[in-house]
């Protein structure tokens, strides 16, 4: 997604990692509506769904959660998620759902069009949520539901039976696509798409590491645009290529001694939870006023992937954020506060997503003792402007910051 | 006994889990309480564990604050509120399945909110009918046998699940009967409310025994006409005070669709050489329900079913208050009940509510279109 401010700025560089994360995201949009009219069949694609699957299979999809953040960004999701309500979705629902729903009906959203689907690519490794969305569009549009139920793993391990169950249902898929499709699951394209998925994946690890230096090279914000392609693209070449390029600039931004972070960096957190789309400004600017710099997110963390067989893969995909255990979510996030040297950590409380919020109070704290770090967080929705108030984000990251001022000895 | 004195049984146990639970420890049994929506019980009763169902209670809540955000259902908050106040004490181990979001999250907060009453997780298949999905059912059972036995020190028996999967099924069979005879005799809604309550607070032997009397002797009593006959979908509709708005309009419950109730009884265990085998099977032929996979929505048409087969003037959705599976079902059952032209409510529920008004007034208003 390029949710990208809109001020009058110099024409962006094409060769700069920007530009290109920006193009795979717009092309991803127009390769699907060029497949549609070709005659072709197009899905809609959770977003945590194994890409794997689609990319070997040669299929376009899109992805409506990227979708509903880019409608969100650009101002319409109070419209959609209205929308929605009145066919009488609760306003309690995920809003990237009450926005999707809204669009399957309206079928035009001028902040971000897509092609109706064909079919749609299920997984609920991010949540049950999706399962109900996604029944919902298959009912109603009378199309195939594929769906991968990867459970929410209660230990730390993947277990064999887990790894079996999955195994078994990525296969179940691939037949069912191929059906559908008529395309065909090739093992030569699947070596390949794995090894540009395990590039993307290196160089995307490598990149948002280099927050370990002080400053870090880079502003937290980036990431949050940047892991759609990520998500969603990783298997690509030319996202494989972006990632370097990115990973190349964080380097050389360090060298120079310079940062997309565009302010003095005076302090340093680690941010919880997806961006709040509708304020996204409102939210950045009133870290980078005061000098706060996010320099990671789980994010950092959880499109790495790497592994070696499909065995691997399964396991993989059981290991996203919202399919892990409090205890492993914990020092994943642990891990990076210690790495990236986090001062603080803040905390967005989305109204949207029960799994991601729904066990955070707790988590959070762990990870405040472990790190020896503050805590703040603050409500919000990643998607209905509806659920934020600017006040009180604004004095619960004034708190943060005099905390972690403290805890630098000043005063 | 007659009627009247069977149903202040079923109303007694229903309003003091408490008083069951110190029952049964007292005797020197077990007690493993299990959460929403489905737990494999007939495991639990087959160890010589006594099931408990913990759906949360009508009340504050105060600490579960602490791990839980505003926006999560009351079942839940209660459940964990209940847990770290100490209401559980005794009880042995919690079985808390990931059917849906909410739950996923009681189970991790529950580890540390309530550090010394052990989590067993249930982990279902969503995809649980094909082979390979009852494979992991049976997986996530065999996982919770063993948390049990090291929670109890209770060894497990596939001839003793075999006795209990049959206990269950007798069970399941005489509370479908009951709703059945509910459906058309002097059975007011909370009374209908307090048998299926009662069966989360006993063993199903000693539950089984009371339903079988209580339908017979229902069986004989006229057949009670002229009220208002719907069907009833939710997760709970154990409100005394909104149950009380039903009796007061003469709104009969002709069948229900409620997690905590009927749905618990559609499905009995097949039979199979293998205990546990047959039991997976049971989770895979399990249909009709807004926490387990169902692409085509097939509890829509099941809802319209029951109602036509009931005679039901309308469908009333009591929806808990961010229930999300529940809210997404909810707009194909509305559009289905407008096209077959059945009236249908949606009344949000939770279990801090303690103004029923609107719900009330609801309910008026709804009587009066007949
Ligand atoms: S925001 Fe949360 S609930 Fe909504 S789709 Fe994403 S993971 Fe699911
Ligand atoms: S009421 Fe709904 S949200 Fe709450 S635990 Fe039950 S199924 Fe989950």
């Amino acid at each position: 997604m390029s949710e990208e401010v809109k001020k009058q700025r110099p024409a962006p560089d094409p060769n700069s990692a920007k530009f290109k994360l920006g193009q795979i995201a717009a092309k991803a949009y127009s390769d699907c509506v060029e497949a549609k009219a070709r005659g072709e069949k197009v899905g809609w694609c959770a977003s945590n769904f194994p890409v794997e699957i689609p990319e070997t299979l040669g299929l376009h999809v899109c992805y409506p959660e990227n979708q509903a953040a880019a409608i969100a960004a650009r101002g319409g999701g109070e419209r959609l998620c209205s929308e929605s309500e009145g066919e009488g979705y609760s306003n309690d629902i995920c809003a990237y759902a009450r926005i999707s729903l809204a669009y399957m009906k309206l079928k035009d959203a001028p902040e971000q069009n897509m092609p109706q689907p064909d079919f749609v690519l299920c997984c609920n490794n991010i949540c049950n949520c999706m399962i109900k969305w996604y029944e919902n569009i298959a009912k109603e549009l009378d199309i195939p539901m594929i769906m991968i139920d990867i459970p929410f793993n209660p230990d730390y391990e993947v277990s064999e039976a887990q790894t079996a169950y999955i195994r078994a249902q990525f296969w179940d898929a691939i037949h069912q696509l191929e059906q559908i499709t008529g395309k065909k699951w090739s093992e030569e394209r699947f070596q390949e798409v794995k090894k540009i998925s395990g590039r993307s994946s290196r160089a995307w690890l490598e990149a948002t590491a280099c927050a370990k230096h002080n400053p870090s090279p880079f502003n937290g914000f980036d990431l949050l645009n940047h892991m759609a392609v990520m998500v969603t693209a990783r298997a690509k070449k030319e996202a494989a290529d972006a990632m370097e390029t990115l990973l190349k600039e964080y380097k050389e931004n360090h060298e120079k001694g310079v940062s997309t972070f565009r302010a003095e960096e005076k302090y340093r957190i680690m941010f919880e939870g997806i961006a709040c789309w509708p304020w996204l400004r409102v939210t950045s600017s009133g870290l980078k006023d005061r000098g706060i710099n996010m320099v990671t997110t789980i994010y950092a963390d959880a499109f790495g992937f790497i592994y070696d067989d499909f065995d691997g893969m399964c396991r993989a995909y059981s290991r996203v954020p919202n399919a892990m255990c409090l205890e492993l979510a914990r020092d994943k996030r642990v891990k990076l506060c210690k790495d990236d040297h986090v001062e603080g950590l803040l905390v967005h409380t989305n109204r949207s997503c029960k799994l991601w919020s729904g066990f955070m109070p707790e988590m959070s704290r762990q990870i405040g003792k472990a790190c020896g770090i503050p805590v703040a967080s603050f409500d919000g929705d990643q998607a209905d402007p509806r659920n934020f108030s600017a006040a009180q984000y604004d004095t619960r990251v004034q708190g943060l910051m005099e905390i972690m001022e403290e805890n630098k000895g000043g005063n | 006994m007659a009627v009247d004195e069977l149903l202040a049984q079923f109303h007694e146990i229903a309003a003091s889990p408490k008083k069951q639970l110190e029952k049964y420890l007292a005797q020197g049994k077990k007690v493993v309480a299990c959460a929403p929506v489905y737990t494999p019980e007939e495991i639990i009763h087959s160890m010589g564990l006594v099931p408990m169902g913990v759906w949360g209670a009508d009340q504050k809540v105060g600490e579960a604050k602490k791990y839980y955000p505003a926006f999560i259902c009351s079942i839940m908050q209660t459940v964990l509120e209940l847990g770290i106040t100490g209401k559980y004490q005794g009880v042995s181990a919690i079985v808390i399945p990931s059917l849906c979001d909410s739950l996923k999250c009681l189970g991790q907060n529950w580890k540390y909110a309530v550090p010394d009453i052990p989590f067993i997780p249930m982990t279902y298949p969503q995809n649980r009918k094909p082979s390979y999905g009852i494979a992991f059912t049976k997986a996530g059972y065999e996982r919770v046998i063993s948390d049990l036995s090291a929670a109890t020190g209770a060894k497990f028996s596939e001839v003793a699940l075999a006795d209990s999967n049959r206990i269950y099924n007798e069970h399941n069979a005489v509370m479908r009967e009951f709703a059945e005879i509910a459906a058309d005799h002097a059975v007011s809604a909370a009374q209908r409310s307090d048998v299926f309550k009662s069966a989360w607070f006993m063993r199903k032997e000693e539950h089984t025994a009371m339903v079988k009397q209580l339908n017979a002797e229902l069986a004989q009593t006229p057949k009670d006409k002229g009220k208002i006959r719907v069907v009833v979908s939710g997760i709970l509709a154990d409100s005394p005070s909104l149950l009380e708005i039903f009796d007061k309009n003469e709104i009969r419950i002709a069948a229900d669709d409620v997690a905590f109730e009927s749905r618990q009884y559609r499905t009995d265990v097949p039979e199979d050489p293998n205990s546990l085998d047959a039991l997976a099977r049971k989770y895979a032929n399990m249909d009709n329900c807004s926490v387990l996979y169902d692409r085509d929505k097939k509890r829509v048409d099941s809802i319209l079913e029951l109602a036509k087969r009931h005679d039901a003037r309308g469908v009333i959705v009591l929806m808990t208050k961010f229930c999300d599976p529940e809210e997404f079902d909810y707009v194909p059952i509305k559009r289905a009940c407008e096209a077959a032209g059945l009236l249908n409510l949606n009344i949000e529920v939770d279990r801090q509510m303690v103004n029923y008004e609107q719900a009330n007034t609801m309910i008026q208003t709804f009587r009066e279109m007949f």
